[in-house]
């Protein structure tokens, strides 16, 4: 019995159904499948959201072993599982005992440690994008000297004093973006367009399964 | 001292990522641990608050929602299988549902967002426009620059033979369009980042209304923290 | 090694110095150098200007506080046009610290004291919708059913006076959206524009404005502000400047480095190049 359950065929075949029963609604007026289609909708989010310890699962036995083994900077992963658990435990919405959003100890971890974190994390680029631009920004042909000149003139037109000093640095900037940058990301679009679509008569054919793969079988 | 306490230590962990910039350090991995750790919890506490309320909701309207709602987290207990060699093919039964509803939703509607609606538009465009040389001409540009970059991607039929005069044309438009695209990204890139990297120090600087102790904060961590780095290089040095 | 190639192969520290000081230097003694108002900024403020009182907005934090430094600035200006002005404002968040950034933007602003603003009455928060683009189409079918309780109070959605009748996409009139990636704005286009003609404006991170461009010509957005630079000027036209103006001096000084280097990388490159160089 369980043979049957490992097919591969029953998860090709819940992703089949699953992608119909929002298409069809779509173009074919029939309202039960509309009203079906829309709970199954709120519906699969609540699964989705089920998934949420995935993650925390996964980091936690990768740091438990590191832990056990003594690996290299294994202390590290004491700070991970603590802080984790940390901010579970005080967010958790239970309103009720004090806990949740508005529980202090949750809001000191989000406001004064998360916080600058994310922010930093993201804005510490700035220094690699200065360095690389320095090291590596060269106009060694045509196409180079053309991203090396249209890079500068959208920087300038960014910069207040460049547009100061000059002020068709503002018009050169929108044509940029609104010709060739435009034309370049329209065709993207239409491309990822009808790849997407591809993609989806593949899915629908049954015959894309990258996002089926692992556990060591098909 | 309680109300400087959170700022001394947003500070720190502000400076402890940008001690990275010298080199990889003690500061920093402790940073990075406790980012990774925080990120991860926060993310489980708003996915339970999420349904948590949804049980307040349409759910318990009725015997057959709380059925169908206690049926949603019995299933979604089968994500959990992922972990199990022997029954992770339960695994895929959940994620089935995402991705084939996550394609259903993207589908019906691309056709007209990304494709149909591009394509009018990029018809639309009049390619003489009375009294605005510089309209018509930007016109006839994106009407020359869109297909030749469709074009360039294009590796079947026509476009899979590109040693023509034509094709060759039709590649170089394209190059140098795109080309000009990507110098437009990396001008917008820089604004990002460095955007991000003044936010930053707005807040180091105590520029209102972020609160003005940041300042003395951000001197004195400073100044510890490259202590320590110098420091530890120095003897380093010294002791080998 | 030559000058020329010492210059290019500087040690990479010296030039992250040089960043900090191009950006402290003017934050700790600004320039005030002006700043032109260019036609986003300009579109921004007029689109939302033009929509007649009484109208119901949507506003829905596509951010997290990753993106704070950017996109804060903004989301405290428009919500300061708006809350001048007669509109229902619901907030949502498609990305899970949104809600958060919200308390920080309620903590600037005030709504109840500054504008005399009711919540539930005159605007109402219904937190974070998860699943991206499934949540956004499934909050567009039905909001209440979506979000059953809202952020603030915990509670019912339907019991609060201003989601009387807002319950589905076709009852909001603008959805104004502060991205920086997915889910963004493609989303939103395929599952409140395409299906219910919802108008969308946006404010977003100078790394997502490029590929906006396309669907500003087509007009699926509305209106754009593209950065910081831009969040600038549209705190002037709101003749209110905060942070993002404080910034922009110190956004100058940054790209005025990153040309000079750029500059001064190419000089060296070439003169190498010409001596027989790598």
């Amino acid at each position: 019995m369980s043979d049957v359950f490992r097919r591969i065929e029953i998860p090709i075949a819940i992703t089949i159904v699953c992608t119909l029963l929002q298409i069809i609604p779509f173009y074919v007026n029939i309202q039960p499948l509309a009203s079906t289609a829309d709970t199954f909708r709120s519906w699969m989010i609540l699964v989705a959201t089920c998934a949420t310890f995935v993650g925390a699962i996964s980091l936690t036995l990768y740091n438990v072993k590191a832990i056990q083994r003594r690996s290299e900077d294994w202390y590290y992963s004491i700070l991970v599982i603590v802080f984790m658990l940390a901010i579970l435990l005080f967010g958790l919405p239970i309103p009720e005992a004090g806990l949740g959003d508005q529980n202090p100890q949750f809001s000191f971890l989000f406001v004064n440690i998360l916080t600058p974190l994310g922010s930093t994390m993201y804005s510490i680029i700035a220094f690699f994008i200065t360095s690389a631009a320095y090291r590596t920004f060269r106009a060694r042909n045509i196409e180079a000297a053309i991203v090396l000149v249209s890079g500068i003139l959208m920087i300038c037109k960014n910069a207040p004093v460049m547009t100061t000093f000059w002020g068709p640095f503002v018009d050169i900037g929108d044509w940029i973006f609104d010709v060739p940058n435009m034309a370049t990301m329209r065709a993207v679009i239409i491309g990822t367009a009808l790849g997407a679509i591809a993609l989806a008569v593949r899915t629908l054919m049954g015959m894309e399964r990258g996002y089926l793969r692992g556990g060591g079988e098909e | 001292m309680v109300d400087l306490f959170p700022i001394w230590i947003t500070v720190f962990f502000t400076l402890a990522i940008y001690t990275f910039l010298y080199r990889e350090n003690l500061w920093f991995r402790l940073a990075t641990a406790i980012y990774l750790g925080l990120a991860t919890g926060y993310s489980i506490t708003v996915d339970l608050k999420y349904l948590r309320d949804q049980w307040s909701g349409m759910w318990t309207s009725s015997g057959l929602m709380m059925t169908l709602f206690a049926f949603a987290i019995l299933v979604g207990l089968l994500w959990y299988f992922r972990f199990s060699k022997k029954y992770f093919y339960l695994y895929r039964w959940p994620l089935a549902i995402i991705v084939g509803t996550g394609i259903g939703m993207a589908m019906r509607t691309i056709i007209f967002a990304q494709f149909l609606t591009q394509i009018q538009g990029q018809v639309g465009l009049p390619l003489y426009v009375a009294g605005d040389a510089l309209g018509s001409l930007n016109n006839i540009l994106i009407a020359v620059m869109v297909p030749c970059v469709l074009l360039y991607f294009w590796f079947s039929g026509i476009g899979a033979r590109r040693e023509g005069v034509a094709m060759k044309t039709i590649d170089t438009i394209a190059r140098y369009t795109m080309m000009a695209g990507f110098g437009s990204a990396f001008g917008y890139t820089v604004l990002t980042r460095y955007s991000l990297f003044i936010g930053r120090c707005q807040y180091l600087l105590g520029i209102l209304p972020n609160p003005p102790e940041a300042r003395m904060a951000f001197m004195v961590v400073a100044a510890v923290l490259l202590v320590t780095l110098f420091g530890w290089d120095l003897y380093k040095k010294t002791s080998s | 090694m030559s000058i020329m190639e010492k210059i290019q192969n500087i040690d990479r520290r010296w030039i992250y110095l040089l960043a900090w000081v191009a950006v402290l230097s003017p934050l700790l003694n600004p320039l005030g150098l002006p700043v032109t108002i260019g036609r986003d900024s300009t579109r921004y403020y007029n689109y939302i200007t033009d929509v007649p009182d009484g109208s119901t907005i949507m506003v829905t934090f596509d951010y997290g506080i990753s993106a704070m430094p950017e996109l804060y600035p903004l989301t405290i200006a428009t919500f300061h046009q708006l809350w001048s002005r007669d509109f229902k404002v619901v907030v949502i968040a498609t990305w899970n610290q949104g809600p958060m950034v919200m308390d920080v933007v309620l903590g600037e602003l005030n709504p109840a004291v500054r504008y005399g603003k009711v919540y539930g009455e005159d605007w109402i928060e219904l937190g974070w919708v998860p699943q991206s683009e499934t949540g956004m189409a499934a909050l567009g079918t039905d909001i209440w059913g979506t979000k059953p309780v809202d952020y603030i109070e915990n509670r019912q959605t339907s019991s609060f006076p201003i989601m009387q009748n807002i319950k589905t996409a076709e009852d909001i009139d603008l959805l104004i959206s502060f991205e920086t990636g997915t889910p963004g704005l493609p989303e939103w286009v395929r599952q409140w524009n395409v299906p219910y003609g919802t108008p969308i404006i946006m404010g977003c991170i100078g790394v997502m404005v490029p590929e906006v461009a396309p669907y500003l010509q087509t007009g699926q957005l509305g209106a754009l502000i593209p950065g910081l630079t831009a969040s600038a000027e549209y705190e002037l036209l709101l003749k209110r400047p905060a942070l993002a103006i404080a910034g922009v001096d110190a956004i100058s000084m940054s790209h005025l480095l990153i040309i000079v280097l750029v500059i001064i990388g190419n000089i060296a490159y070439f003169m190498t190049r010409g001596k027989g160089g790598s």
